[in-house]
């Protein structure tokens, strides 16, 4: 047993130092670089420095409130739409089904750039066709980069757009698993269709929402592309920026790396304890 | 509590029929089970009862009223699926329940009918669990609970017992003829295994790739079956089938040639039909009507390939040609595996068939 253990440990040597020398080295590191002062050369080890800035610094705040208000309001939307784009395409009744699903699985393959790029296109205020839209059922033209709460809900409109069929994806997964015969038990006991989704699909769909509602919340935590590419860095005026945004400027733009650790452990801390708190409250009753 | 009747009901999936027009009388209170090999019509003649299933052509009846059009939760029965079917999330008073609930019963009368059903079928300490912490046997008392529950006119069983392992079968077998007894209710069982349609079912509605073959109790049809299929299904040990060739025949009987046994002959009573001079036939033998030698119409020497004794009962495998034989009782007892020795067939207790499997009386 010994032996074949030890062979299986050669084997997963040259993936086992990667993982080393670029996965836990740069956590470690980054743990290690939180605490210290990196604008002065040499760095210099100053517990409180980046922690401390971090509690008082109204971009952080600004950063946070951002990210939780996408979290709160988005997450929640695209899980409802998901479940329900996911009942729809197990419908029976639905033709082309192959299609559809790969109509929704198609925005998560679509490269980052091209699909923000088409979205500023499609919300240019005077060249969009969803202003064009608006414009034709009497609503007036909505500028949605100049604006911080139209380009939060722009933010999360192209977020739910590119995510929610992903997950609509995992919980017809979920939605397949359950027995028929357990619908066809409901239906006999004369229980309607509208109570059998409440009362039958979406307890037995818990898990699988669960592990989607899971998943949300750490790419939320970690939000950046849409806000860097569609509202222009965090535009208008940091209305949209999010924590991952503002630990790339403070990285990457400012060089401030001790900052940005702090940051980033941050978004790590509130998404594990958000997490938690998302897994005790769904837990299964003993 | 309701009879049932099915008239020339046919089942197609697309171009494919799969139950040929078949015609079924149930009575009020009667326990009928459907029994047949695997993709026989028997499950898909259930469904199209309980409305989980269109009707392609034909009529199906509950209690007089014809149900073809009738919503599946309308037709006043309840059904126990092979699966259990039970809602995993909910305890067991909820699975009980449940239907009663979400139909705006009055929550006492929800009550009374939980707590009977849970004396009847023995549950009342397994209330609070869910299904994942009941045994097989459990939850298909959790099952059959909530059909009772509905007060159902029929009780639709779909191979309820083929999960469990042998023991708790039989011990629930017994259970669900009590709830019948108890109940008085029409019950429709479907099972393959011939053991649980000899035991429960008033009559037996033997099936055959969507074809009734026979309708008919327990015994007639073990002592009288219509065919060589029937024959062969409903026994366990099967029938023995022995080739065999009419050489001559009278007015009341025939006179066959066992052909691979070394040209023994059988005087056959007939009283219906007599088939020609030099005609196939097959000759039905039952492990149990094989005699000591001498003792009946026709003796043929075997060879104990492999002897089973059970200690109430012995078998014994013999080759006899081609042919493989299984005897029972008698003929079998204090014989070993590689014994030469002679058995005896006699001719009322056997069955004649012809070619195409159709009986000769």
């Amino acid at each position: 047993m010994r032996t074949q253990n030890a062979t299986a440990y050669r084997f997963l040597t040259p993936y086992l130092l990667i993982f080393a020398v670029f996965w836990i080295w740069p956590i470690i590191s980054s743990f290690l670089i939180s605490f210290q002062a990196t604008r002065t050369v040499p760095w210099r080890f100053a517990p409180a420095f980046n922690w401390g800035r971090l509690i008082g610094d109204p971009a952080f705040y600004n950063a946070l409130k951002n990210t939780l208000l996408i979290l709160v309001i988005q997450v929640p939307v695209m899980i409802a739409l998901a479940i329900v784009m996911a009942v729809l395409l197990n419908s029976p009744l639905l033709k082309a089904r192959g299609l559809y699903r790969f109509a929704f699985f198609a925005p998560v393959v679509v490269g980052e750039v091209a699909y923000s790029a088409v979205f500023r296109l499609m919300f240019s205020l005077d060249f969009g066709i969803i202003n064009k839209l608006l414009n034709s059922v009497g609503i007036p033209k909505i500028d949605w980069f100049s604006n911080v709460t139209p380009a939060m809900a722009l933010i999360m409109i192209a977020v739910t757009w590119r995510w929610a069929g992903y997950n609509a994806i995992i919980i017809l997964a979920g939605l397949q698993s359950i027995p028929e015969d357990v619908y066809e038990a409901a239906t006999l006991d004369r229980v309607s269709k509208v109570k059998q989704f409440f009362h039958i699909t979406l307890p037995l769909l818990k898990p699988v929402i669960v592990f989607c509602a899971v998943l949300s919340i750490i790419g939320t935590m970690q939000l950046f592309t849409e806000p860097f590419l569609i509202t222009e860095r965090g535009g208008p005026g940091g209305g949209t920026e999010t924590l991952g945004l503002l630990l790339y400027r403070q990285g990457f733009r400012s060089l401030n790396f001790g900052y940005a650790s702090a940051v980033a452990y941050t978004m790590a801390g509130l998404a594990i304890a958000i997490t938690l708190v998302q897994l005790w409250l769904m837990r299964e009753p003993k | 509590m309701a009879a049932v009747t099915l008239t020339n009901v046919v089942k197609r999936f697309g171009v494919f029929e799969v139950v040929h027009g078949a015609n079924i009388d149930i009575a009020d209170g009667e326990f009928v089970v459907f029994v047949g090999p695997s993709g026989c019509g028997k499950s898909t003649l259930l469904r199209m009862i309980a409305g989980l299933e269109d009707i392609s052509g034909g009529d199906i009846a509950i209690g007089g009223k014809v149900m073809n059009d009738v919503e599946a939760a309308d037709r006043g029965i309840a059904m126990v699926f092979q699966s259990y079917a039970l809602y995993p999330h909910m305890t067991v008073e909820q699975n009980l329940s449940f239907g009663l609930r979400m139909n705006g019963n009055p929550k006492a009368d929800t009550e009374r009918r939980v707590k009977r059903a849970a004396e009847i079928l023995r549950i009342d300490e397994l209330m609070q669990r869910r299904p994942k912490q009941l045994s097989g046997g459990q939850r298909q008392r959790v099952a059959i609970g909530r059909a009772i529950v509905r007060e159902p006119q029929v009780f639709l069983f779909d191979e309820p017992l083929s999960n469990l392992d042998a023991e708790l079968r039989v011990q629930m077998r017994v259970e669900i003829s009590r709830l019948h007894k108890e109940l008085g209710v029409t019950m429709i069982y479907v099972t393959h295994d011939q053991t649980e349609a000899m035991t429960l079912a008033d009559r037996i509605v033997v099936l055959k790739a969507g074809n009734v073959e026979q309708i008919g109790a327990p015994l007639d049809l073990y002592d009288d079956p219509a065919n060589r299929f029937v024959a062969g299904f409903i026994g366990s040990p099967k029938m023995n089938f022995l080739g065999a060739k009419v050489v001559d025949t009278s007015n009341s009987a025939a006179i066959i040639e066992l052909v691979n046994h070394g040209g023994a002959r059988l005087h056959k009573p007939l009283r219906e039909a007599f088939p020609a001079i030099g005609a196939e036939v097959v000759l039905g033998v039952r492990p149990e009507h094989f005699f000591v030698a001498g003792q009946g119409d026709c003796d043929i020497p075997v060879k104990a390939d492999v002897a089973e004794h059970l200690g109430s009962v012995s078998y014994v495998y013999a080759n006899a040609g081609p042919e493989e034989l299984i005897l029972e009782r008698e003929a079998s007892r204090q014989r070993a595996s590689g014994d030469h020795f002679t058995v005896s067939i006699k001719a009322e207790r056997s069955l004649l068939f012809d070619k195409a499997g159709a009986r000769i009386r």
